[in-house]
């Protein structure tokens, strides 16, 4: 049974349980820190725990631990802890900090490491089904703002037609080759030219439904809403977990089991991947709003990720895993510049809010500053070695179509992104930002230093995604 | 080391003026030029006198090496042949006079005066690095130099828009000039793979018959260079076709208009030609072209002098026609009367240029001979240079030009070839229009009513004896040069002066022949300045109805002399209105809307396509669900279609 | 043959009754037609020998989901008329895209390949030896016990989600603490007081009930539907 293997999910599981009981009988009044503190010692556990692991099959074909699995977990933590500590003091500055924060964190990131360690479909749809539920709770959980209400309810009914289509996928992928299982699926598709189309038709659809956790398009349109609705660090915690979980589930599905049948599938990702570059870059243009911003370049983003994956290769594969690393760093240096931007006691979105906060608070202007060129793709910074080794990948199988595209979006979308440095140091300044808390600094200035100095050491990552490439694609 | 000091004070000096003047003030910057300068000459007369009759050492004086490239050479030297020193000598004195000059005539100028003398001495520097060059390259660099001091100089005045529309006017027809110079240069290096004189020289004989194709025929290569080098020459010395610039450079200074365009830099087409007369001599054909070039010249320029009535424009023609001769001569390998007249030419013409400047200096500033008039008896001694410079320049015995002028006329004549012939009358009627025109100058300045009006004639007074002196001693210049150095320029003792310095081929017989000529074509010269300066007595002085009745007569004539024979009006057509034409179309069509439209044609694009997909997002929750099921609909589709 | 004749009774219903749900005008009625396609849906799985998921469909989707459904519509004020106006504008793209899907769909579908012998195994369904339900959780506690707990989560995350998205801790609305009133003591309620004569009571008047501690001005005030019987609670301890 081997169910050793699933320790981290099983200590996750077991603390989240433990966090919510201690929440709901010790009703001090920071109850909600202590909680928050409990939940980030749970996630150091269960990176420990996912570090330790040996690999293998366990619960019978269930679930795998492999290093891309291991790779995957580390992220998701890692981006969940860093959400969480940005969400502890901004949680209590807008008015609504509870326990059950960090414990609804805790079960979504425990749904994403069973989406990372999935080897059957139905593991993959519970995974899936256990992340998405408390992503919706935590998309409205500041209850008394309308517009997060709104982002938890579209993302919620958006989400649950997704899922209905990622089922009926399953149910087709089921009935046309008899098992749900990943290996013996792989084993029931081994010849192309046999595979009815129903199977094929049943792959597209629970492509669609993955599509959409990644908001790829044309399945991003619930996007800008919710990651403008929702409250900052859980709009950070939608950009950067639940991405990495659903691109890694994505990678796992149409490498492994529909491996070979990748070629047929090549010039759908291709199209989602160009329509993804496209309508990012050219969408976030016209924003106003800082946020909707962060979206449509995360929906840009992951385009350029999907480039790697319809090249296909071991070297596809590590380029859109160095990417996914890259991009999560960026992007939480990013979002905990947004967290900062308070004034008055009210939280305000809009880029011409940022105006003169080069003058005004220099250091955290530097920081933006590199996160955005870093989002743009300017040498040295991280961000352009992420795109290079994406379209690297691409360009070694001949794609270079793609690439070009890439690169022509590149171009448009670095606008906007220096537009909002623009308006940084060249606008008339406006009032001062109220004073941002140590925990935002910290964690911005942490992630931006990862970002700007990924070019000095990058060995350890990009040896980590290749061995887990290797492992994928076996 | 004397000749080295005598090239390098003038820059010394030119420094100093320059970099410190603003500090040390214009009383100083002055001393210190005319200083340094003072000690250029006498050591450039010096180094000229031990040439001439002391038989001096003839060391080339090394420098500095400068370019060192696989096959090409060139290193700074002082090169010290006679062609050199006589130059060298003559320069330094003739620099000396016009700074003491300018002393006083830019003494009430409005400039900072240091600015003045640093680019005179700049000037004097660039030149003799000019006439000291043993390599073509260190030549252009003084070719070059004098061109960017006349720039400088003209445009003086910089904030008359005349005057720097005409330094540029000057830069630019140049320009053309020295594109065949370089052109020239580069075929040199290719046919001899050296551009030092001393390599080029030795090997004359060998690269005889070699020859270059160009425009699919093979020419030899000799003329070729000959041409090109004499298409740059008439740039600087401003023969037909490229002369344009040397009338409106009289925009400049007076003193300016003296060292410059008188004396020194126009010159140095003529000295060109002498220094590479060992490949010219080789080249028929190419003697041929400069015979027949500087003969036209020397006859239309002088046409044009007649009719202007601006007294510095006169003697710029004047200039322009006597540098035909000197190309008469050297198109008739005649090299060492080109010289000589050169020599007498850069004091006489020095002298008019300045009594002028005194005469404009006198009338307040006035330069239109139409609003002088009766002034020899308030500045006689101005009046008595011009004299003496005139009779120089008409070529009456016993003043220089006689000797130098005669020389040239007399050996285009002895040259027995069809170009030496046409060189000898244009030559010969030239002398005429030149007495003419001069006695017209003279009359019309200082003789008949005033024309000025009361105030001006009361202001009239001799220049400072700071403008006078050097007046003198050009006017002693322009008197005795002719028969104390005839000897050693073109008669008897001429081989022992040059010293090989100028090389003719051996069946060059033009200086013997000269001694045989049928008499009248000695007398002809004189003959014809006689009876020009006669006319000019009878036109201007005594029957003063008989300039505007020719000119009502023989309309056509008049108006080709007074317009210039519509040079300036041509060119305009032919090449600055379509250069701007070109230049506002690629500019505003070519830049502004084709290749600055394509950027910004772009960015129009990419931000009208972000309005469009904007509105994508409608905020119903209906409208993304129904995009989503298009999304799996298309996709589906796709499958379709790629199965 | 009964057994051909039930199954394309029941799936008939089930087709028609489900396209009554979504073009029926009265909410309600869309609401019991659904009951009636769940009904139909059960009787379909026991034709197909899964007695205990026809039993669960019953239970769960009838008697939880159908009835939440009809709450939910009976409380509501939808003015369903509005909600479906855009009806007649979206039909023609809307019917499109949906034959689109269907003719996409057919055409994959229409390449399913039946087994010889399935024709014999849909009307035997039953494994010989042992009930549907055992089989059932033979199969969820072992081999898929990982699943089940995972679902067990997804029930925890959802009810924690209700609790935070909608429960209000509000002071205002008063409790029973039924340990309370089954400790209640008779020496708070009664008390016996000897009266002096030609006095009156006015003298010896104490409250019984303790006032009810004064409203908090920070807590959100929602106007109760039935506003009344906090005040009327005041007037009854009053008039004693």
């Amino acid at each position: 049974m081997n169910w050793q293997l699933a320790w981290p999910e099983i200590a996750l599981a077991v603390c989240g349980m433990a966090i919510l009981i201690f929440g709901v009988l010790w009703k001090g009044r920071s109850n909600a820190f202590a909680c928050s503190m409990l939940t980030a010692g749970a996630f150091l556990l269960a990176a420990l725990l996912v570090l330790s692991q040996g690999g293998g099959l366990g619960y019978n074909g269930l679930f795998v631990v492999d290093p891309f699995s291991s790779y995957l977990k580390l992220l998701i933590l890692a981006g969940a802890a860093l959400s969480l500590i940005l969400s502890v003091d901004w949680n209590e500055r807008e008015g609504f900090q509870r326990f059950e924060f960090p414990v609804l964190m805790l079960f979504s990131v425990t749904g994403m490491m069973v989406m990372a360690s999935a080897s059957n479909l139905m593991t993959l749809y519970m995974g899936l089904e256990l992340q998405s539920l408390a992503l919706y709770v935590l998309a409205a959980f500041n209850r008394d703002d309308a517009r997060s209400s709104e982002a938890g309810l579209k993302y919620f009914v958006l989400s649950a037609l997704a899922s209905g289509l990622l089922l009926y996928g399953i149910s087709l992928c089921y009935g046309f080759s008899g098992t749900m299982n990943f290996a013996d699926l792989a084993k029931a598709a081994a010849n192309p030219a046999g595979v009815s189309p129903g199977l094929i038709v049943g792959i597209v659809f629970v492509l669609v439904g993955l599509a959409f956790k990644i908001s790829a398009v044309p399945f991003h349109m619930w996007t800008p809403d919710v990651y403008e609705g929702a409250p900052t660090p859980v709009t950070l915690f939608f950009a950067t977990s639940p991405k990495v979980a659903a691109m890694g589930l994505l990678l796992r599905v149409m490498v492994g089991p529909f491996g070979h049948l990748l070629p047929q599938l090549q010039s759908l990702i291709v199209l989602i991947s160009i329509a993804s570059m496209v309508l990012g870059a050219l969408a976030a243009i016209g924003q106003t709003n800082i946020k909707r911003l962060m979206a449509y370049s995360s929906i840009g983003h992951m385009g350029y990720a999907l480039i790697g994956l319809a090249a296909g290769t071991t070297e596809g594969i590590r380029g859109v895993l160095i990417y996914l690393v890259i991009y999560v760093f960026m992007t939480v240096a990013t979002f905990a510049g947004i967290g900062a931007m308070r004034r008055n006691g009210r939280t305000i979105e809009k880029i011409s809010d940022l105006a003169g906060l080069g003058r005004n608070d220099p250091m955290l202007a530097l920081i933006l500053v590199i996160c955005m060129f870093s989002l743009a793709g300017i040498p040295l910074l991280s961000g352009f070695f992420a795109k290079l080794y994406i379209f690297l990948a691409a360009v070694q199988v001949g794609m270079w179509t793609l690439a070009v595209i890439g690169v022509l979006t590149s171009v448009i979308g670095a606008f906007y992104y220096i537009r909002v440095i623009k308006v940084m140091y060249f606008d008339q300044p406006e009032a001062p930002f109220d004073r941002r808390p140590a925990s935002l600094s910290f964690v911005a200035v942490a992630a931006g230093l990862f970002t700007t100095f990924f070019f000095v050491f990058p060995a350890p990552i990009i040896g980590a995604a290749q061995v887990a490439a290797k492992a994928l694609l076996g | 080391m004397m000749y080295a000091i005598a090239v390098f004070s003038p820059l010394v000096g030119c420094l100093i003026a320059g970099l410190l003047g603003r500090s040390i003030g214009g009383r100083a910057a002055q001393g210190v030029t005319i200083g340094f300068m003072i000690l250029a000459a006498i050591c450039g007369v010096t180094a000229f006198v031990e040439n001439t009759w002391y038989d001096a050492e003839q060391e080339t004086v090394p420098l500095l090496s400068w370019v060192v490239s696989s096959t090409l050479h060139a290193d700074w030297a002082l090169r010290h042949d006679t062609l050199s020193v006589t130059m060298v000598g003559m320069v330094t004195f003739i620099a000396t006079l016009i700074h003491i000059y300018s002393v006083g005539y830019m003494a009430h100028d409005a400039y900072p005066v240091y600015r003045f003398f640093s680019y005179l001495s700049l000037f004097t520097f660039a030149m003799l690095m000019l006439v000291t060059a043993d390599n073509l390259l260190q030549l252009f660099f003084g070719w070059e130099g004098v061109g960017l001091a006349s720039y400088l100089l003209i445009g003086y005045w910089y904030d008359k828009p005349s005057a720097c529309a005409a330094a540029i006017k000057a830069m630019i027809v140049n320009r053309i000039g020295d594109l065949a110079f370089v052109v020239g240069i580069a075929l040199v290096f290719f046919t001899f793979g050296s551009i030092e004189f001393p390599a080029i020289f030795g090997a004359i004989e060998q690269h005889q018959n070699d020859l270059y194709g160009l425009f699919g025929t093979n020419f030899r290569a000799y003329e070729v260079i000959g041409v090109l080098l004499f298409i740059g020459a008439m740039g600087k010395s401003a023969q037909i076709g490229l002369h344009t610039w040397l009338p409106d450079a009289m925009e400049g200074p007076t003193p300016v208009s003296a060292l410059i365009h008188a004396a020194t830099m126009v010159t140095a087409g003529v000295f060109l030609m002498a220094r590479m007369s060992p490949i010219m001599s080789y080249a028929p054909y190419a003697l041929a072209f400069v015979a027949v070039i500087g003969g036209t010249t020397a006859f239309f320029a002088a046409t044009i002098g007649c009719a202007q009535t601006d007294i510095k424009r006169v003697i710029a023609y004047s200039t322009c026609s006597q540098l035909g001769y000197m190309f008469v001569a050297a198109g008739v390998a005649a090299y060492q009367a080109s010289i000589f007249h050169l020599f007498t030419h850069a004091f006489f013409k020095a002298l008019l240029f300045l009594s002028a400047g005194s005469v404009i200096h006198a009338v307040s500033g006035e330069q239109d001979m139409r609003k002088m008039g009766g002034l020899w008896r308030h500045i006689p001694l101005t009046y008595t240079m011009f004299w003496v410079g005139s009779l120089a320049l008409g070529g009456v015995f016993p003043f220089a030009g006689y000797y130098s002028k005669d020389a040239i006329l007399e050996a285009s004549y002895a040259s027995g070839t069809l170009s030496g012939m046409y060189g000898f009358w244009c030559g010969l009627l030239g002398a005429f229009l030149t007495a003419f025109y001069s006695w017209r100058l003279i009359i019309m300045t200082f003789h008949g009513k005033p024309r000025a009006d009361h105030h001006v004639m009361e202001h009239v007074h001799e220049s400072p004896f700071v403008m006078t002196g050097p007046l003198i001693l050009l006017a002693i210049g322009a008197t005795v040069n002719g028969f104390v150095f005839r000897r050693e320029f073109i008669g008897e003792g001429w081989p022992e002066f040059w010293r090989g310095a100028i090389v003719i081929t051996a069946n060059n017989h033009v200086l013997e022949n000269m001694e045989h000529l049928p008499g009248w074509v000695g007398l002809a010269p004189t003959v014809a300045g006689l009876t020009g300066i006669a006319l000019a007595y009878l036109a201007y002085m005594f029957v003063p109805s008989i300039p505007p009745a020719f000119a009502r007569v023989f309309r056509p004539i008049y108006l080709l002399a007074y317009n210039k024979w519509y040079f300036d009006e041509l060119y305009d057509f032919l090449f600055v209105r379509p250069t701007f034409w070109l230049a506002r179309n690629l500019w505003q069509i070519g830049d502004a809307t084709l290749i600055d439209g394509a950027p910004n044609g772009m960015a129009e694009i990419a931000a009208g396509s972000s309005r469009q997909v904007v509105k994508i997002q409608t905020g119903s929750i209906a409208v993304y669900a129904f995009v989503m099921l298009i999304g799996v609909v298309l996709l589906l589709g796709l499958y379709m279609l790629v199965r | 043959m009964i057994a051909s004749i039930a199954f394309y009774v029941f799936a008939a219903i089930l087709l028609v009754s489900a396209a009554m749900v979504v073009t029926a005008r009265n909410p309600v009625h869309s609401v019991l037609f659904l009951i009636l396609s769940f009904f139909n849906a059960a009787a379909l799985f026991l034709l197909a020998g899964a007695e205990f998921l026809a039993m669960i469909l019953v239970i769960v989707y009838v008697g939880a989901v159908a009835v939440l459904f009809l709450f939910v519509v009976m409380m509501l004020d939808v003015n369903f008329a509005e909600l479906r106006g855009g009806f007649q504008r979206y039909l023609p793209v809307g019917a499109t895209v949906g034959a689109v899907l269907f003719v996409e769909l057919a055409l994959v579908l229409g390449g399913w390949q039946i087994a010889p012998d399935a024709g014999q195994l849909r009307f035997a369904p039953q494994p010989p030896d042992v009930h549907n339900t055992a089989a059932l959780g033979r199969l969820i506690y072992t081999d898929y016990v990982l699943l089940f707990q995972i679902a067990g989560l997804v029930l925890m995350v959802a009810m924690i989600g209700a609790i935070v998205l909608t429960l209000r801790e509000r002071k205002t609305s008063r409790h029973q603490s039924i340990a309370a009133q089954v400790g209640r003591d008779v020496r708070d309620t009664l008390e016996l007081v000897n009266m002096p004569l030609g006095v009156g009571v006015s003298e010896f008047y104490r409250p019984l009930v303790e006032q009810p501690p004064p409203l908090h001005s920070d807590q959100p005030v929602i106007a109760h539907a039935g506003g009344g019987h906090g005040d009327g609670g005041h007037h009854a301890a009053e008039k004693r």
